[in-house]
């Protein structure tokens, strides 16, 4: 396919997307394309333009260069036409209406909404209809704030840390209602600390750290970038430019006498160890947990991305 | 306009016991109240008073509904509502229209007390003056509740509201009728609008210092002017930012 049939098919295309706030780069040139139809996870921690790379998607945020069209379409334009449903993060909802006439309101606003019944169905509060927003638990607030994202009945949907605050039994229960709706062939962007959530419910991921993407791929190309191993061995301190050298080697880090490797493929680390520094001993193996890979990922240099 | 948007907004103002206490049954007590402090037994000195209290019911409105916006900035449901078809400008229209409705009972039970309990009376032309001249003259009030709530937030809010409130209500000549005003203090309240928008309607009940209709009509413009300016220009730089 060529470049402009991607762009001009494209759910969401970021093409040197920047913003600044003062000294703070928050996103430093950003180029994605999401596909219609795909669920694309947006993975990073705290501070690393997660939000504001939502913001600007939405609409929200303005840009300080590069272009931002959803489905070919200015943001503004795109929400306007109630193209885009989001739940943005830590919002909250009308204290002094009930959860259907919160829905509703929002679905008359739009000029071809769903049935607001429909809305409620769908996120799993039909039954809360009449309830004061007041009265709601975290949970279900949460999932009233996705009927509001809803009832537009958009082709891309973003959320933007939907399940932050939950306990797992009502996280699940979200995700629950959630997949009905991917499975209708609707994009969805949401943006989440959640490894697992990434790895259950999106089809591609996307690593971002300090403004930038340091990863995107499939969930399976991702878990294998994240899935390294460490090896840990007693090595004298003199062997450290040879340990550096060594194939597939990703960080390492004295302790000691012992030496602590970061690897993508710790097969070929270990021979290379056992061939180079021969009086290396005690040697252990470990997988790097998803969490403590992730954190590797997006805190130290991981620049290289799948693509 | 939306229509929903609307009548959404004046159905959750209703449901604040505040918004009921402050801007309904509280001008209709301080009327009860102050006519029987000062022992009027002169229906046009109740008609004074009735004026004020109309005022300050609508005055209560105007910052009440201000207030809300303060809120929905803070949670972030002004954010969701721009992920909508509704406009900036939709969005403090509504607010504002919505400000001016919920006036409307205030403008209507403080006169019927006023002519059931009071014995003011006043000829249809009287009273049509009296109620569209504070509902209309209101109109900056309005604008300066929206531009209060542009800048407070939930905790702020009530404080601020309080100090304008009792500043504007006590120099603007609602809490004490400008007729018993020392003259340095007459000369002060006119920096407020709530001054003008009662000069706007006294003819109609009381002789006593009055001043020309396009006068107070022209300062009362003025202000409507210059806040209504002031709740777009914060309105863009706040949406900018956030």
């Amino acid at each position: 396919m060529r470049e402009q049939d991607i762009t001009a098919g494209a759910a969401v295309r970021l093409s040197g997307l920047r913003k600044h706030y003062g000294d703070v780069h928050a996103v430093d040139g950003l180029d994605l394309t999401i596909a219609p139809g795909e669920v694309v996870a947006l993975l990073g921690p705290n501070g690393a333009g997660k939000s504001t790379t939502v913001d600007m998607i939405l609409g929200l945020t303005k840009p300080d260069a590069g272009t931002v069209t959803v489905f070919g379409r200015e943001p503004g334009d795109a929400v306007g036409d109630g193209m885009i449903g989001a739940m943005l993060q830590g919002g909250a909802l009308v204290e002094d209406l009930t959860v259907a006439e919160t829905v509703g309101m929002v679905a008359a606003l739009h000029r071809e909404p769903m049935p607001v019944r429909e809305a409620l169905r769908r996120a799993g509060v039909e039954d809360l209809g009449n309830r004061r927003s007041t009265k709601l638990s975290g949970g279900q607030k949460q999932r009233v704030r996705f009927a509001v994202a809803l009832v537009s009945d958009p082709d891309l949907l973003v959320l933007d840390e939907p399940t932050a605050a939950m306990d797992v039994g009502t996280r699940r229960e979200f995700w629950k209602s959630m997949y009905e709706y991917t499975n209708s062939g609707r994009t969805v962007l949401f943006a989440t600390h959640y490894l697992e959530e990434a790895e259950e419910f999106a089809d591609r991921v996307v690593l971002m750290r300090s403004g930038r993407i340091v990863a995107d791929g499939s969930v399976a190309q991702v878990r294998a970038l994240a899935g390294g191993r460490t090896v840990r061995a007693a090595v004298p301190a003199s062997a450290e430019p040879v340990i550096a050298g060594l194939p597939a080697v990703t960080g390492f880090e004295f302790r000691g006498d012992r030496v602590a490797i970061s690897s993508s493929d710790s097969d070929a680390t270990l021979r290379a160890l056992m061939t180079r520094v021969p009086e290396a001993h005690d040697i252990e193996i470990s997988a790097v947990g998803l969490e403590g890979a992730f954190l590797s990922l997006t805190t130290e240099n991981a620049e290289e991305a799948v693509r | 306009m939306n229509p929903t948007y609307l009548k959404t907004e004046i159905v959750r103002t209703f449901r604040s016991t505040r918004f009921v206490l402050f801007a309904i049954a509280f001008p209709v007590l301080m009327f009860l109240l102050q006519t029987n402090v000062f022992a009027v037994s002169d229906a046009n000195f109740a008609g004074v008073i009735m004026v004020n209290m109309m005022a300050f019911g609508t005055f209560s409105a105007a910052m009440t509904s201000g207030a809300k916006l303060a809120i929905e900035r803070s949670t972030g449901w002004q954010r969701q509502l721009r992920l909508t078809p509704l406009t900036g400008t939709g969005y403090l229209g509504g607010k504002a229209l919505s400000a001016m409705l919920v006036a409307l009972p205030s403008l209507l039970v403080v006169p019927l007390v006023g002519v059931l309990f009071q014995g003011v009376h006043l000829d249809a032309s009287g009273w049509s003056r009296l109620v569209l001249g504070i509902w209309l003259g209101a109109i900056p009030l309005v604008l300066l509740g929206l531009l209060l709530g542009q800048f407070g937030t939930p905790d702020s809010m009530q404080p601020m509201n309080m100090i304008v409130m009792m500043g504007m209500g006590f120099l603007g000549g609602l809490w004490i009728p400008i007729d018993g005003m020392p003259s340095w203090m007459s000369d002060l309240a006119q920096i407020t609008p709530t001054y003008w928008l009662i000069q706007l309607v006294r003819p109609v009940v009381t002789d006593h210092l009055p001043v020309s209709f396009p006068a107070a009509l022209g300062v009362l413009a003025a202000w409507t002017a210059v806040l209504g300016a002031l709740v777009i220009r914060r309105y863009r730089k706040d949406s900018a930012r956030v």
